[in-house]
């Protein structure tokens, strides 16, 4: 079975290469609003593993429409005969600089590839453009036309008129705009084209369904992971008792803010990698609530002992060694022995915790004071995250590799509005779980992942 | 390097630092590359397809990735074998000094078996009990106040402080197991790393301690009795030994000490002139103490503690397999392997040349509009459909200083013929110039600059050409207005201007 070939042709400047990003999914497709950007073909092949299933070709757009005419209307004989004309312009004219636009995009046409002409259906139709369409007519291959709606005219009607006459299958898509489902039905429209396309694009459709939700699947573990680490997130320092206490607690709140941010970022990035999108620019603010006052701790380490545990340890060191005296007196002393030791260990060490915490071992004290900021106690960090993410994936979902503006993350809190209350129910829940086991369970990342998935595609159960 | 599917601790502490190292330096690896590079790794290893920790390691042996070394993780994994080592020299210089300690025998005195059995018996059964506490499952929450306080006297948990003081400063080590207070992938790992290391010390302190008394036995004339204060009667202290000796009792019933060696060799400190066994036994009679004490310290220390020590190492190897195919970034990578590779993007890393005019000149002036100011009767060419217009036009053009004196027809449907022939006539006449109308949305084709040049070769060089931009119902748009003019200074043209005309209602 041949692979399904397509090549993207039309007039210079009317979106074919923002067509083929859109399609291949590739942000490397220049596209400028200079013409004649595409001088040479490029291939974009759907590949699986090794198999290609098919072949968008991206192509110059025409440049001497007319003249190209001309010496094919010279040539022809009868209709029959177009198709090799055509070869014949192109083996003969291959490497005329006059030509050259012409014979590299007639090139797969005259290979067997199918057509997709591509116009700009916000400007008006124009009589320059019937030169094209007829020699794309004399080749004989199966065509399509879309008009591509770049900018905010409305010319579609005009174009589905004079399109109709050249075309059996003429659609409308927006390069910019098209969602995914958009895109394959593009596709099937394709299929339309030749039977023998049918079962190729068909699978290319299933394919990518799936990878999409691969995709979809592999973003929402990477939100997870990031807001699982965030929520447990905390900084900890020893605190040098020689410097202002305030000023090591700004410090370490700038640290801890900073680390939050750059986790998140890091999660866009990578999510952004996932859909193919490494050079897009994004315009998001910093987390509002990392503005307030942070919840910070000190607490006193010594061995890495808290000290609870240290006259923990000193009491049980104290028992074992009162118990010799109990076991020298045959269980006379009722346990006396141990009791005793017990406390002098405990109070023993509590007493002398902080002189042992002041010795310097390989120039670090073996102990002291440690402030710690976080984690984030305010109950409405997770959702603000987990908003965020999920308003940076949809619309990551939503655009398209032909869309070159920066990425505006704007009104993030509505991005959890369509969450119905079992689906918040059981995210609450997870968020709960975090808070008290940490992150890094990969049991409870599954199950944070499993709430959240639901979320993109809106709720449940409507809100009152 | 070839895989050999090694899963010994060491080999999966080795990939564990190692994946950690390589998934961090991955990250500035395209994606594209990365995705091709993982796929065809994946498909060599399909066969581990359900082993992802075998999966990692192979991928780790074939990965080539730029600014990471793989020989990283082994500075991790020798600290690993030389805490080990010394863990094991010191349980057994412990052990060996401890027995040394406990079995000493002046000649007066005899040693004491309830003193050797409370030192090397007694408490290691209490440590085992200990042991197996901590390892139930869940006990971790339940008993973490015991393992802390434990902490300070853990031959494990000093391993690994002294572990933590090597590696300070350093790149990922063993630290990566304990570092990551929150991960409950690593800790488990790290924890049975503490318990492989006090159980190595434990058996080595165990293997130490039967030398000290196999070297002792054999080497010297050991006199073992024994006495307490407490208030235990023979019997009481036979039926003890008899429990104690319950694991071997039928296998080697010689190592249960009778009744009556137990009545013979009981002694009280206020004998005057030293201890005398009781008749019928000898001093050597007594000697046959060794084989209980021997195989108390089997069942109730090496043996036991073997049997930890393999548990700890079976544990380990589970959890640092788990942790391996847990760590961030690792699904990932196993998705990447395991999922055929879907790729829609160009084929060549040659994309696309520059754009057109990039040969331009950048000094090339940019087609600009009149200057001189004074007002140009002229003919005026709609191209492309512009001449249907030209009633509209008309007017716009006067306000830019250029009075239509008649309309002609180019481009579009029309023939190359018919446009030749049109600038024929347009340059016979003497003109002040000739204004062409274009529609700027349009982006201008080589058919339209082969039109132009033909009207500057047959007008003549220094004839004043206007191209006229209209943008229909709205103002020309910027965008529009540079791709012409960035086209047309390709023509390098002095007396080529370009205009814009205001919108038509």
């Amino acid at each position: 079975m041949s692979t399904p070939r397509f090549a993207v042709v039309g007039h210079p400047n009317k979106g074919k290469s923002s067509i083929v990003s859109t399609l291949a999914n590739d942000e490397q497709v220049m596209i400028s609003a200079l013409s004649g950007t595409t001088r040479e073909v490029q291939e974009y092949p759907l590949m699986v593993d090794d198999e290609t299933l098919y072949v968008l070709i991206d192509t110059p757009g025409f440049q001497r429409p007319r003249a190209a005419l001309e010496w094919m209307h010279a040539q022809a004989g009868s209709s029959a005969e177009r198709p090799q004309v055509v070869r014949r312009f192109v083996e003969q004219h291959q490497g005329d600089a006059r030509f050259e636009a012409e014979c590299r995009l007639l090139a797969p046409l005259i290979g067997g590839a199918g057509i997709l002409y591509v116009v700009d259906g916000s400007r008006p139709f124009g009589h320059e453009y019937e030169a094209e369409m007829e020699i794309l007519r004399w080749t004989g291959q199966p065509s399509l036309a879309l008009i591509n709606m770049i900018g905010s005219g409305d010319y579609r009607h005009e174009w589905e008129n004079a399109l109709g006459q050249y075309f059996r299958i003429v659609r409308v898509f927006n390069a910019m705009k098209a969602d995914f489902d958009k895109r394959l039905q593009l596709l099937l429209a394709f299929a339309q084209l030749c039977e023998a396309w049918r079962a190729p694009l068909e699978r290319a459709v299933q394919v990518l369904r799936a990878e999409r939700q691969r995709r979809r699947t592999g973003a929402v573990r990477l939100i997870a992971e990031c807001l699982a680490g965030m929520i447990t997130y905390f900084r900890e320092s020893p605190l040098d008792s020689s410097k202002s206490i305030d000023r090591q607690r700004a410090a370490l709140g700038e640290a801890y803010r900073a680390a939050l941010t750059r986790r998140e970022q890091a999660c866009r990035q990578a999510v952004e990698s996932l859909y193919d999108y490494n050079r897009l620019q994004r315009r998001e603010a910093v987390v509002d609530i990392l503005d307030e006052d942070l919840f910070s701790s000190l607490s006193w380490r010594l061995f890495g002992l808290t000290r609870r545990q240290l006259v923990a340890t000193g009491g049980v060191g104290g028992a074992a060694a009162g118990s010799v005296i109990d076991v020298a007196v045959g269980g006379h002393s009722l346990l006396l022995g141990s009791g005793l030791g017990a406390l002098i260990g405990g109070a023993s060490a509590w007493f002398s915790a902080d002189r042992i915490a002041d010795i310097q071992l390989l120039g670090k004290s073996l102990g002291g004071q440690v402030l710690r900021i976080g984690p984030m106690r305010n109950i409405n960090f997770p959702y603000v995250v987990l908003g965020r993410a999920l308003l940076h994936l949809r619309m990551l979902e939503g655009r398209t590799h032909a869309c070159r503006e920066p990425l505006e993350l704007v009104s993030a809190a509505d991005s959890l509005r369509t969450a119905g209350h079992r689906q918040r129910a059981g995210v609450e829940k997870v968020f709960a779980a975090l808070r008290k086991q940490g992150a890094g369970d990969p049991a409870l990342l599954d199950r944070l992942g499993h709430a959240i998935e639901p979320l993109l595609d809106g709720g449940d159960e409507p809100e009152a | 390097m070839r895989y050999t599917g090694t899963m010994t601790p060491a080999a999966l502490l080795t990939d564990l630092i190692a994946l950690t190292t390589a998934l961090e330096a991955d990250g500035a690896t395209d994606t594209r590359r990365r995705q091709q590079r993982d796929r065809a790794i994946g498909k060599e290893l399909h066969g581990q397809r359900k082993r992802p920790a075998r999966q990692l390691s192979g991928w780790l042996r074939r990965v080539d990735i730029a600014d990471w070394r793989p020989s990283g993780a082994h500075a991790g994994v020798h600290l690993y074998r030389v805490l080990g080592v010394s863990l094991a020299v010191l349980g057994l210089a412990v052990g060996w000094t401890l027995a040394r300690g406990v079995l000493s025998y002046s000649g007066q005195t005899p040693i004491n078996i309830f003193h050797v059995v409370s030192a090397l018996v007694l408490p290691q059964i209490l440590l085992l009990v200990v042991w197996l506490l901590l390892a139930l499952p869940g006990a971790s929450a339940l008993f973490s106040g015991v393992r802390a306080t434990l902490g300070v006297v853990h031959p494990g948990r000093l391993a690994q402080r002294f572990a933590a003081r090597l590696e300070r400063g350093r790149t990922p080590g063993l630290q990566l197991l304990w570092t990551q207070h929150q991960s409950r992938v690593m800790t488990p790992a790290g924890r049975w790393l503490v318990s492989y290391w006090s159980q190595l010390f434990a058996v080595w302190f165990n293997v130490g301690a039967l030398l000290a008394l196999a070297y002792l036995t054999a080497f010297s004339d050991l006199a073992f009795a024994w006495s307490t204060t407490l208030n235990l009667d023979n019997a009481e202290f036979h039926r003890l030994l008899q429990w104690l000796s319950w694991p071997w009792h039928n296998l080697y019933p010689q190592a249960v000490p009778s009744r009556e060696l137990i009545d013979a060799s009981r002694f009280y400190r206020l004998q005057s002139g030293g201890f005398e066994p009781a008749p019928p036994l000898s001093a050597a009679q007594l000697g046959a103490w060794w084989p209980f004490l021997f195989l108390a310290l089997t069942s109730y220390g090496l043996l036991p503690r073997l049997v930890t020590l393999l548990v700890s190492w079976l544990r380990l190897r589970v959890h640092l397999a788990r942790a391996l195919a847990h760590i961030a970034g690792a699904a990932e990578l196993l998705a990447r392997m395991n999922s055929p590779l879907v790729t829609t993007v160009c084929a060549h890393d040659d994309v696309i040349a520059g754009a057109p005019g990039a040969n331009a000149d950048a000094s090339d002036p940019v087609p600009s509009a009149r200057t001189d100011g004074v007002a140009m009767a002229c003919p005026v060419v709609g191209w492309s459909g512009t001449y249907a217009q030209r009633e509209r036009l008309a007017p716009r053009l006067r306000g830019l200083g250029i009075e239509p004196l008649d309309w002609q027809d180019a481009g579009g449907g029309r023939s190359l013929h018919e446009d030749r022939t049109l600038v024929a006539s347009l340059c016979q006449k003497r003109q002040s110039g000739v204004a062409v109308v274009v529609r700027a949305w349009e982006p201008p084709l080589l058919d339209f600059i082969d039109f132009l040049r033909d009207l500057r070769r047959q007008c003549g060089a220094r004839q004043a050409i206007v191209v006229a931009l209209w943008g229909g119902e709205h103002p020309v748009a910027t965008r529009d207005s540079e791709v012409w003019r960035h086209a047309l200074r390709q023509l390098h043209d002095p007396y080529l201007h370009v205009e814009t005309l205001e919108p038509t209602p």
